[in-house]
């Protein structure tokens, strides 16, 4: 029960962040990329061509590690890149997250793991492992990325189900799939490839146009879906909700529908708003943001100091007026948007699961404290 | 086909007052939660509307109805509330101001006897403060009036009480005998045939009063039309344009094609069962609507009546029209090109493109916040009017009261 008024917690701090532009939690989600570098040049990717070179040493990813497990959350911080595999110390640094008892998850192309790197990934303490998988084909996937990348991606795949079933456990073995142009016509395909290979998550992402210009939404770019092609991705969103109610293995970020928007252009931040106070990413230059404008630098100051730079607020002020939001996989945590539906959900789960009536009485009592302070705070803000 | 401008949502059936003519408050009390009132107003921005009016009832008795305000501004859409504005105090103007309104109808019947005799002791004052806190907060006020046998002698002073408090628009609409329960209580509305042409003659003095005042009022074309109405005839034509673009919702949820035919018990949806978006393009909404074109409605001069498009659906009608509206459109272009208002030239247009903007209020009110709009784009992020932190603190109080509620339930 005290899980439900945590969760409460949490989702006030997130909401009455948002309405202040004032941090009144750490973030949720930690995203870092150790290096730009990959073993691939994918074609829809930007990441590879900027900051090239940089790249976080261990020491500063370790300082930062030691910074969040001191934080009083439960985070979880992806690792993501370029391809996390090419790192020498890629699994010292998975031990020393694993040490300082911190959820970590990775992000890569496969294109690095085999038998024996699959059975260090079991135990090296990661919760997720994500492969990208951008076709159900070879033809699909070799032409987005490179040629015999299918072949590696699905190999890497089996490899990790078979460590997986050796080690008697081990991270969640997923699949990340960028909607695209390319690759439309075959993501309901994609669900049979990853449910044969043993996969026991699937999640969609739409492409993002370029790199430096998140919002870029313009339907001439490369891999944009045209007209024709959103009639075809609603019949496979139509096709994957109806596979995923009856079998799950799909994971939705946000509604799937909110796509087809999105590709249409027409996708607002009411439908759809991030909350700049519940993930951060930090680059492989050290440089942390949300979302746009950097705030500071881990290789300079602290991590907790970065998020509380007058650049942050005025960053993420400017969040707060984003007007086109690119369904990226940066969870923008929904669950945090309506006062009122954070305290419903607190109430009905109060009402379920609660026993007695000298427990349901102190969790109230204690929702009803928490909210009479977020009202003085809210009253003593500065206009 | 035109798409959806506006969508009428009588929050609630509660009054606080228990007017002569209407019976609203007698009927069915079931209301919807606010998060369902939110998902209407999301799909109605989805669906293209330009405006939510929340009327009742008495709107206010809903405790979130500013939230709800503050959620359609949020959505960029117009809001319009309409009241008998004895709940608007000082406190819940400003309130009104923060949720961001866009304009608030108040109801006044005439002078001070006429408007307590139909509206109950003492409404007439707290209509007349309401309209004056209203004022204070700078909100847009427009004042509404049930044209009737009691009251039409009063017409032109309606107009001096609206020039008095600021207020920007009057808009007639004849007594209609769907309020009431027992219909035959609604015969002493209606005026004797020998009473249409003194009658004329106000409408007549009305029209020229509000010009001289430069107060907005509905159609000339469409308060000619409310004499004869009044005395029983029914030879205005029976089709009107309200059908294609405004959508009605009362507060159980029940979606309908227009007021007068929920009368008739002619129902799309409920909104507890399918969402305004997929209601409002199902065939069983285009079939009902077709239907009522063919056969001809049972007809009203209601405020939702469409002037413009009212006579009748042909083809050649409406291509005739269209053009008209691509006239407006192209001026409403010039208008922002130019970047400053010809207000001599929005004067002549005002009617017609009031009807079309579907915006209750002054149109020329509108066309200053449009322009606003695109000088604030120019400047920086758009702004959506409202204030967010007054907001939450009234969300939060509702919330205090609700879970207060639920401790002591236990």
């Amino acid at each position: 029960m005290t899980e439900a008024f945590k969760k409460f917690e949490t989702n006030l701090s997130y909401y009455f962040s948002r309405v202040l532009n004032k941090r009144l939690a750490k973030p949720l989600w930690i995203f870092i990329s150790l290096s730009h570098q990959c073993t691939y040049n994918c074609q829809m990717c930007g990441v590879v061509k900027i900051l090239k070179g940089y790249e976080l040493n261990t020491e500063d990813v370790k300082k930062a590690f030691n910074e969040i497990s001191g934080w009083q959350r439960d985070f979880t911080v992806v690792i993501t890149g370029g391809e996390p595999f090419l790192r020498k110390d890629i699994f010292e640094i998975f031990r020393y997250a694993r040490e300082a008892n911190l959820n970590i998850e990775a992000v890569t192309n496969g294109s690095l793991i085999d038998r024996a790197v699959a059975g260090k990934i079991m135990a090296s303490g990661l919760k997720n492992i994500a492969v990208s998988l951008d076709g159900a084909g070879e033809q699909t996937h070799d032409y987005i990325r490179e040629k015999g990348a299918f072949r590696k991606a699905t190999e890497a795949l089996k490899h990790l189900v078979a460590a997986k079933r050796d080690n008697r456990g081990g991270p969640q073995i997923s699949v990340w799939t960028t909607i695209m142009k390319e690759n439309v016509g075959e993501l309901f395909d994609i669900i049979s490839v990853a449910r044969e290979l043993g996969v026991e998550c699937l999640v969609y992402h739409p492409v993002i146009v370029a790199q430096e210009d998140m919002q870029n939404t313009s339907s001439s770019a490369r891999f944009w879906l045209q007209e024709e092609e959103v009639k075809i991705l609603k019949g496979q969103i139509d096709r994957i909700v109806d596979y995923q109610k009856k079998n799950g293995l799909v994971a939705f970020l946000h509604d799937p529908y909110l796509w087809l928007r999105h590709f249409n252009g027409q996708l607002t931040s009411q439908e759809w708003s991030c909350n700049p106070f519940v993930f951060i990413n930090i680059g492989p230059d050290g440089e942390v943001r949300s979302c746009g404008a950097a705030f500071g630098n881990i290789r300079n100051m602290d991590l907790e100091a970065c998020l509380d730079t007058p650049e942050a607020d005025r960053a993420r002020g400017l969040m707060k007026n984003c007007r086109k939001p690119c369904l990226q996989t940066c969870w923008s945590h929904p669950e945090a948007d309506s006062l009122s539906g954070i305290v419903d959900t607190f109430i009905y789960e109060v009402r379920k699961y609660s026993s007695g009536r000298q427990e349901k009485k102190e969790l109230l009592d204690a929702a009803l404290s928490r909210l009479t302070d977020y009202e003085s705070l809210l009253k003593n803000a500065k206009p | 086909m035109p798409n959806l401008k506006e969508v009428i949502i009588s929050i609630t059936n509660r009054c606080n007052l228990r007017c002569r003519m209407c019976d609203i408050p007698g009927g069915k009390s079931e209301e919807l939660p606010t998060d369902q009132w939110k998902k209407v107003i999301s799909d109605a921005s989805r669906l293209g509307s330009q405006t939510i009016v929340f009327s009742g009832g008495e709107p206010l008795l809903r405790e979130d109805i500013f939230e709800l305000i503050y959620f359609t501004r949020k959505n960029k859409l117009n809001a319009c509330l309409t009241s008998n504005g004895c709940l608007i105090d000082s406190q819940a103007a400003s309130r009104l101001s923060a949720s961001g309104v866009n304009v608030v109808n108040i109801s006044i019947e005439g002078s001070k006897g006429t408007h307590d005799h139909l509206r109950g002791e003492g409404s007439f004052e707290k209509a007349l403060s309401a309209l004056e806190n209203l004022r204070s907060q700078r909100i847009e006020s427009t004042v509404a009036s049930t044209v009737s046998r009691y009251n039409y002698k009063e017409l032109p002073y309606i107009l001096e009480v609206a020039k008095n408090y600021g207020s920007t628009t009057v808009r007639l609409q004849p007594f209609n005998l769907i309020f009431l329960k027992d219909r035959a209580s609604g015969a002493g509305f209606f005026i004797d045939e020998a009473d249409i042409q003194k009658m004329e003659g106000l409408i007549g003095r009305f029209i020229s009063v509000s010009k001289e005042y430069k107060i907005s009022v509905n159609p000339e074309s469409y308060l000619r039309k409310i004499p004869a109405y009044l005395a029983g005839r029914r030879s205005h034509p029976r089709n009107c344009a309200a059908l294609w673009y405004s959508c009605p919702i009362a507060s159980n949820g029940d979606v309908f094609p227009c007021w007068i035919e929920a009368a008739n018990n002619k129902l799309i949806g409920n909104i507890r069962e399918e969402g305004l978006y997929e209601l409002w393009l199902s065939g069983k909404r285009m079939k009902m609507v077709n239907s009522i074109v063919n056969n001809g409605c049972s007809g009203c001069l209601m405020s939702c009546y469409d002037e413009v498009f009212g006579s009748r659906l042909s083809k050649a009608y409406l291509l005739d029209k269209a053009k008209k509206v691509k006239k407006i459109a192209s001026y409403q272009r010039l208008a922002n090109k130019a970047g400053q208002l010809l207000k001599s030239q929005a004067t002549t247009m005002k009617l017609r493109y009031r009807f079309y903007a579907s915006y209750r209020g002054s149109v020329t009110n509108l066309l200053k916040r449009r322009l606003s709009r695109i000088l604030n784009k120019l400047q920086g992020p758009e702004k959506t009017g409202g204030d967010e932190k007054e907001m939450a603190l009234l969300e939060i109080s509702r919330l205090k009261t609700k879970l207060e509620k639920e401790i002591r339930s236990l």
